[in-house]
């Protein structure tokens, strides 16, 4: 087994997954190979770390559509467009999560020399926030709407200055098939109040709404945030009669809120 | 008992489906299999305007039986048959696919009011759509799996399910009542004008969010309401006292935010319950 190989077997190594026999390989190249046994004992506490995260299981059906998905992308199906780019999907889901690990393993090599309790802490912070951006952003994808509903609420978890994130809510709010869907990644808007980003999202947003609901929902952000932009939007909806009484009657109300 | 029951009701509603089909020779029934026994089953039911029913029996295939317009065509009134022919085929017919078992149902190229009952096996994960211009409800019910509703016009109903369910209905009420939910799925209600009426089993887990502007919201669980959310703001409201003629009051009126937060037995996935003019019901079963 050479330094690359047993890399690769770290994380089973660590939830205690790997079989015997492989176990056994990396266990002797640890026991021969200096640079891969520290690098193993520095990413042993990020594991753990992540561990400690609220664990998500995959779904019953998970497997099912990962087959499912997997056999239409053998076949060549190209032409079934729920599951054609869905392989390649997860492909990159799964690089992805190998390539923070990879990226987490070369930045604590980076700061191997003045590593410190603190900044090791810090920097295990920035990980757990990536993986929970990652379990955000991948939820969000799903094609069931009860999943990226999963994928919304973890959004509340990741930081507010996570601009991947908080361009997948905005992306939710506008495109997402499901109506219940922006309704929930509208509310998720309001931890990322501050930035100017999320304000003129809002804004472009509200007049491609058609759900009553969901307008009702972004005239409500829009009144928290304070956002006097909103003005002439909101008196252009007052004044459209193809809208719904109620959400005329609010946006009269937000006009007085605002003004 | 139940059991009983529900195979009376079952024979009943063969028998009247019997009838249904004796009694209108344009009643259509359709049978799909589904192809894939490794796969989980759903069912697609979308761009359709009307009533639509799904519900589950112990079969294994899915069943859709719908009524043709007269000689299935756009309006035989305004579009009668050439003299002495009699139509065989053509479009604008209900269309059918099967792939890696999703079924889906929808319309080739003309939408027409129907009344569609589609019959699964139990064990089904429905997604069902329908557009605005009818009236008529979304009905599911004795299926178990992810279920996803939207209507666009009408209710929608969802009795004797287990899964998870994610509704919308832009004006109507959306009632809901679930025998078993599963313990990691999110779930949410929505409607503009309608009550959401949600039954969950005694020992759901939750994290409720609920949200009505105009109504109130009733439950018998314990609920343990979060304090920290839902703030109470205080408005001033200057209103003309109309008491013995005269005085002017200023008067000061909490009001709460419209969103009520909290957890049943200890807390889980999150629920939301939204509506801006109805009210909000959550049953314990």
């Amino acid at each position: 087994m050479n330094c690359d190989q047993a890399k690769l077997f770290f994380a089973e190594h660590w939830s205690g997954t790997l079989p015997d026999q492989e176990e056994i390989e990396l266990e002797r190249h640890l026991g021969s190979c200096e640079a891969c046994r520290a690098e193993a004992e520095r990413l042993a506490p990020l594991w753990s770390g992540l561990a400690s995260l609220p664990s998500e299981e995959p779904g019953p059906d998970m497997r099912g559509r990962f087959y499912e998905t997997l056999a239409a992308y053998r076949d060549g199906a190209a032409t079934a467009k729920t599951s054609a780019h869905r392989p390649l999907r997860l492909v990159w889901q799964i690089a992805a999560g190998v390539a923070l690990l990879v990226a987490g393993g070369g930045a604590g090599y980076a700061v191997r020399g003045q590593s410190s309790g603190p900044s090791e802490l810090a920097q295990l912070r920035g990980e757990v926030n990536s993986m929970r951006q990652l379990v955000a952003l991948s939820l969000l994808q799903q094609q069931s709407a009860s999943e990226r509903l999963r994928g919304v609420s973890w959004a509340y978890r990741v930081e507010s200055s996570d601009t991947e994130v908080l361009s997948a809510l905005v992306s939710a709010v506008n495109h997402d098939p499901n109506i219940n869907v922006r309704l929930a990644a509208v509310d998720a808007l309001h931890p990322f109040a501050g930035s100017a980003t999320t304000r003129d999202a809002v804004l472009q947003s509200l007049p491609r709404q058609s759900a009553p609901i969901v307008q009702v929902a972004l005239i409500d952000l829009l009144v928290d945030l304070k956002e006097r932009d909103a003005l002439k939007e909101l008196e252009r909806m007052v004044s459209d009669s193809s809208i719904d009484s109620d959400v005329r009657q609010h946006a009269q109300w937000a006009l007085e809120k605002l003004q | 008992m139940n059991k009983t029951v529900l195979g009376f009701g079952l024979a009943a509603l063969a028998a009247s489906v019997l009838t249904a089909q004796d009694a209108n020779p344009l009643r259509q029934s359709i049978k799909v299999p589904f192809s894939d026994a490794t796969a989980q089953r759903k069912l697609v039911v979308e761009g359709l305007v009307g009533a639509i029913t799904v519900r589950g029996y112990e079969g294994k295939e899915a069943v859709v039986e719908y009524t043709g317009r007269a000689g299935n065509s756009r309006s035989s009134a305004n579009n009668p048959p050439p003299a002495g022919m009699h139509r065989i085929g053509g479009g604008r017919d209900m269309e059918i696919t099967e792939d890696h078992n999703t079924i889906r149902v929808g319309h080739g190229s003309f939408m027409f009011p129907t009344d569609i009952v589609i019959q699964v096996p139990v064990d089904t994960s429905v997604n069902v759509s329908s557009l605005a211009g009818g009236a008529g409800g979304i009905s599911i019910e004795n299926v178990s799996g992810e279920i996803e509703a939207s209507n666009m016009a009408g209710p929608v109903t969802i009795t004797n399910a287990s899964g998870s369910v994610v509704a919308h209905s832009m004006a109507g009420k959306i009632t809901v009542t679930l025998n078993k939910v599963m313990p990691d799925k999110s779930m949410s209600f929505s409607t503009m004008n309608g009550d959401i009426d949600v039954t969950l089993p005694a020992d759901t887990k939750a994290r409720l969010k609920m949200k009505t502007d105009n109504g109130d919201i009733f439950t018998d669980f314990d609920v343990t309401l979060d304090p920290q959310k839902g703030a109470t703001t205080v408005e001033e409201q200057k209103s003309k006292g109309t008491k013995n003629g005269k005085d002017t009051r200023t008067r000061y009126r909490a009001r709460l935010d419209s969103t009520t937060n909290g957890i049943i037995n200890g807390g889980g996935p999150e629920m939301q319950f939204t509506t801006f003019n109805g009210r909000i019901v959550i049953h314990k079963k």
